[in-house]
């Protein structure tokens, strides 16, 4: 395809219409409207979620569409949608993780054709194009331009509805901590937390606590952000995402690419692992062609496009790429854990078990800020200030520990037997934990967030009209005000305004009107009958 | 008695084939997709089918019954699905908290019912009689919940008298189980969920030690006892307790089992880290080889006690016979 034909397919320059893609739309001509579900997880999951679910579904109703809420187990929820694609509508919280700063999974990888989470069969010709082109643009303004392009298809579109931007609602103890430093998307649970925080009496640890208890500690089987949250205290990476997000030189004291498909890394003289071996460049490589090996599920697919990688000095190396891959600096480099090679060379023959994920990594032994002291599964895990780091912590230690709910946690901290919360506390807590003496809380700005999203194969969802439509139903105002207490933003676009290099600014949320959308459905054919049932186009 | 011995150790085997069957397709019948949890559908298909054959869920279900049968022969329970640790490992540190907490909660319920029955006993339809008849009934059909709440709202978290839960102050793991019990801050965390655990179960040695009390008091022997004159309490205690005591030894094995298995809700709600805690979380969590494994000790332990029970029956009432058909009196 010719660069003027690609632009003017996604209606990046004058002259192509945003709509001129989409296809012809067949529906069973004035007939009402059938009757959907919207699924969501049950209120001991997420208890907010339920809540937005029947808000929607009662102003889905004012519209003249029935529409059922189906408040599920999560697990089973999640089955229904990305196994079994059996699925009307559904609510899904999308967190703010590290790595989803890049715009990878936000645009390509819910909205590509072929996304890996794209189980809802959108499928924009343009969207593909564009998501296809970013990934490989390694220019950063030359891909902002791109993601700019896609948010806005995908809003025109409305093929997902953001429906709020929820703050990271955390909480801690004032009169105990000092110097916490809160991170986009992951608030003052963050790691530029743990290292800088100082506890001002006691035994200078930190007691974080978190309502989900920690399930693995081995950095190759690493998928669950809560792992990657714990790991990354005792491992080192390569570079950080700092608490603004941008990224941060970390092990590697850089990381440079000469030529799209070239990527050199230098990395810093001095560091050690806790065992008192030193961190070389024979780890680094070890490390890359180990977790290749045992096609190490999380990061599998960013090393299937490593060619070679080749030492090239005492510090350095140089890896060659089969094709450009601009997600690699976040989803990869700021991700990946330094394997010590001494170590994990004799793994998983030593741990006598077949398979290096099945390896429980009972002591782990990194080179990172602190170092493993013990893990009680289910209860709690304890790590203490590795002093010899370049960024050594300024606490004793960590000890996270698992509370078996929100509930349970707030009562902890009140009763200061825990001093920050890691990820979030229900909205409501954090009200009322404002008012004890010595506790503070709050929320801090984040990149996820609170998806209505619709299967496109199925009904009247098939057309962006409708989507549109019921896109304006949703009560966002009440939503923001009382589902979240007040500690969200509207969502508009499918990139957050706290990821701000990425987010397109021009993209609003939605009205949220039942007028504006009887207007949109009456502009696009859609009528009533007599009883005020919708009815499709004629 | 040795004939009786085995016969009684095939139907347990036989039975711990069953229960081991049962929960083997138990599991696999449950509602929801057990691969969800540890592995995300979102992942590449390449990726998922690696995960699950590292967890050996790409082999027919009925190749992970025979491999599952035969690792529980050889003892190899496993791997947790969710943090790769040896299931027997994870189970065994999980049963020795409940037995702790099951041990020190049997402990209150059997001290306090047989003290308690024999006394209301003795002092028939007196208010002591009534009284604890009453308390007792109240506690047990009081769920473990609802007793166990109340004293955390109150005790803990308005008096601040004891601490909100766990076995230890967080960051302060004991190197062993000796040096926990050298804790003073592990005796101050066990005082409720033994109260929960020690009043939910005390009705019913309770009452049985009462009846069974009764019933001895209306012997002849009690009477030629009075009427050799012998003080009140070597009556109560040496003759008719004692005596009385039988039917109790019966229940406490049973107690046993019921405890161990009824420990969920009181270890969650004290975030006690024991088996009942496990099973929910490895349940939840659709972790098999953990939850197969916590279900199974818990059936083998129950099994076990009632086995163990039948046998020292015999010894205990001279009465009974064991044949090779079983016990009779």
């Amino acid at each position: 395809m010719k660069r003027r034909e690609f632009l003017q397919r996604t209606g990046m320059i004058a002259g192509a219409s945003a709509f001129s893609f989409l296809p012809k739309f067949s529906f069973a001509a004035g007939k009402t409207v059938e009757p959907m579900t919207l699924l969501t997880c049950n209120a001991s999951f997420d208890p907010v979620r339920p809540e937005m679910g029947r808000l929607i579904s009662q102003a889905c109703k004012k519209i003249g569409w029935n529409v059922t809420l189906a408040a599920e187990d999560y697990n089973m929820g999640i089955g229904k949608v990305f196994k079994e694609k059996d699925f009307d509508m559904f609510i899904v919280r999308w967190t703010g993780r590290a790595n989803r700063i890049d715009p990878e999974t936000f645009t390509a990888m819910m909205h590509h054709r072929d996304g890996t989470y794209n189980k809802w069969g959108y499928d924009n010709s343009s969207v593909n194009d564009l998501c296809d082109a970013q990934r490989v643009e390694m220019d950063p303004d030359k891909r902002r331009t791109m993601v700019h392009k896609i948010q806005e298809l995908i809003y025109q579109d409305a093929a997902s509805s953001p429906i709020v931007y929820p703050s990271m609602t955390n909480a801690y103890r004032e009169d105990r901590l000092t110097g916490l430093v809160p991170q986009v998307g992951e608030g003052i649970g963050s790691l530029w937390s743990d290292l800088n925080v100082s506890v001002k009496k006691g035994d200078g640890y930190i007691r974080t606590g978190q309502t989900s208890p920690l399930k693995n500690l081995n950095p190759v089987s690493v998928t669950d952000s809560n792992e990657f949250k714990e790991l990354r205290m005792i491992y080192d990476r390569l570079i950080q995402v700092g608490p603004d997000g941008s990224l941060k030189p970390w092990a590697a004291s850089s990381i440079k690419s000469p030529d799209s498909k070239t990527v050199d890394i230098t990395i810093r003289e001095g560091m050690k692992f806790h065992d008192g071996m030193p961190v070389t460049i024979e780890d680094i490589k070890f490390t890359f062609d180990y977790q290749k090996k045992w096609k190490a599920p999380f990061f599998t697919s960013s090393l299937e496009k490593f060619e070679s990688i080749k030492i090239t000095g005492k510090n350095s190396l140089r890896i060659k790429l089969t094709e450009p891959h601009a997600p690699l600096m976040i989803n990869f480099f700021a991700q990946i854990f330094i394997l010590p090679k001494h170590i994990w060379k004799d793994i998983p023959d030593k741990a006598k078990v077949a398979d290096v994920l099945n390896f429980a990594n009972e002591k782990p032994i990194g080179s990172g800020p602190f170092k493993f002291e013990y893990w009680d599964r289910g209860k709690e895990i304890k790590v203490a200030a590795n002093k010899d780091h370049f960024h050594a912590p300024k606490c004793a230690g960590i000890i996270r520990i698992a509370y078996g709910s929100h509930d349970a946690m707030a009562a902890a901290i009140e009763a200061g037997e825990c001093d920050r919360t890691r990820y979030i506390l229900k909205p409501a807590l954090v009200q009322d934990l404002n008012k004890v003496k010595g506790v503070v809380g709050k929320g801090f700005p984040s990149h996820g967030w609170y998806g209505f999203m619709f299967n496109h194969l199925r009904g009247p969802l098939k057309d962006p009209v409708f989507r549109k439509a019921i896109d304006h139903v949703v009560p966002r105002d009440i939503i923001k005000a009382v589902v979240m207490a007040g500690f969200a933003e509207k969502g508009g676009s499918v990139i957050a305004p706290a990821n701000e290099f990425w987010h397109n600014s021009k993209l609003p949320a939605r009205k949220s009107s039942i007028k504006k959308a009887r207007e949109v459905l009456s502009a696009g054919g859609y009528s009533w009958d007599d009883n005020g049932t919708l009815l499709y186009p004629s | 008695m040795a004939d009786y011995i085995l016969r009684r150790l095939i139907y347990m085997l036989i039975t711990l084939f069953a229960v081991a069957s049962i929960l083997f397709l138990m599991f696999r019948m449950l509602p929801g997709d057990a691969t969800l949890q540890v592995i995300s559908p979102a992942m590449d298909e390449a990726v998922q089918q690696r995960m699950k054959a590292a967890f050996g869920l790409d082999k027919p279900l009925l190749q992970q019954y025979f491999i599952y049968l035969k690792n529980l022969v050889t003892m190899e329970w496993g791997r947790s699905f969710v943090t790769a640790q040896e299931v027997t490992a994870i189970v065994s540190y999980r049963f020795w908290n409940t037995l702790l907490l099951m041990v020190s909660g049997l402990c209150m319920t059997l001290t306090l019912g047989i003290g308690l029955g024999i006394i209301m006993a003795w002092k028939r339809n007196s208010p002591l009689d009534i009284g604890g008849t009453v308390v007792g009934l109240i506690f047990q059909a009081a769920p473990p919940f609802i007793t166990g709440l109340l004293l955390l709202m109150t005790l803990s978290y308005r008096l601040g008298l004891f601490p909100t839960g766990g076995m230890y102050p967080a960051g302060a793991r004991p190197d062993s189980i000796f040096g926990l019990l050298l804790m003073p801050a592990f005796w101050e965390r066990i005082v409720l969920p033994t109260f929960t655990v020690g009043m939910y179960y005390l009705a019913t040695p309770l009452l049985v030690m009462r009846d069974s009390m009764l019933e001895v008091l209306g012997s002849d022997y009690i009477e030629l006892a009075r009427a050799k004159g012998l003080k009140s309490s070597v009556i109560m205690f040496r003759h008719a307790a004692r005596n009385a005591l039988l039917g109790v030894v019966t229940l406490a094995s049973i107690l046993v089992g019921f405890a161990v298995g009824g420990q969920v809700v009181v270890e969650s709600l004290f975030s006690w880290p024991g088996m009942g805690q496990l099973m929910v979380e490895s349940a939840a969590s659709h972790d098999y080889p953990v939850a197969q494994g916590t279900f199974l000790m818990l059936a083998i332990l129950v099994i076990g006690l009632n086995f163990i029970t039948d046998i020292l029956y015999s010894y205990l009432d001279p009465r009974i016979k064991v044949s090779a058909e079983g016990i009779s009196r």
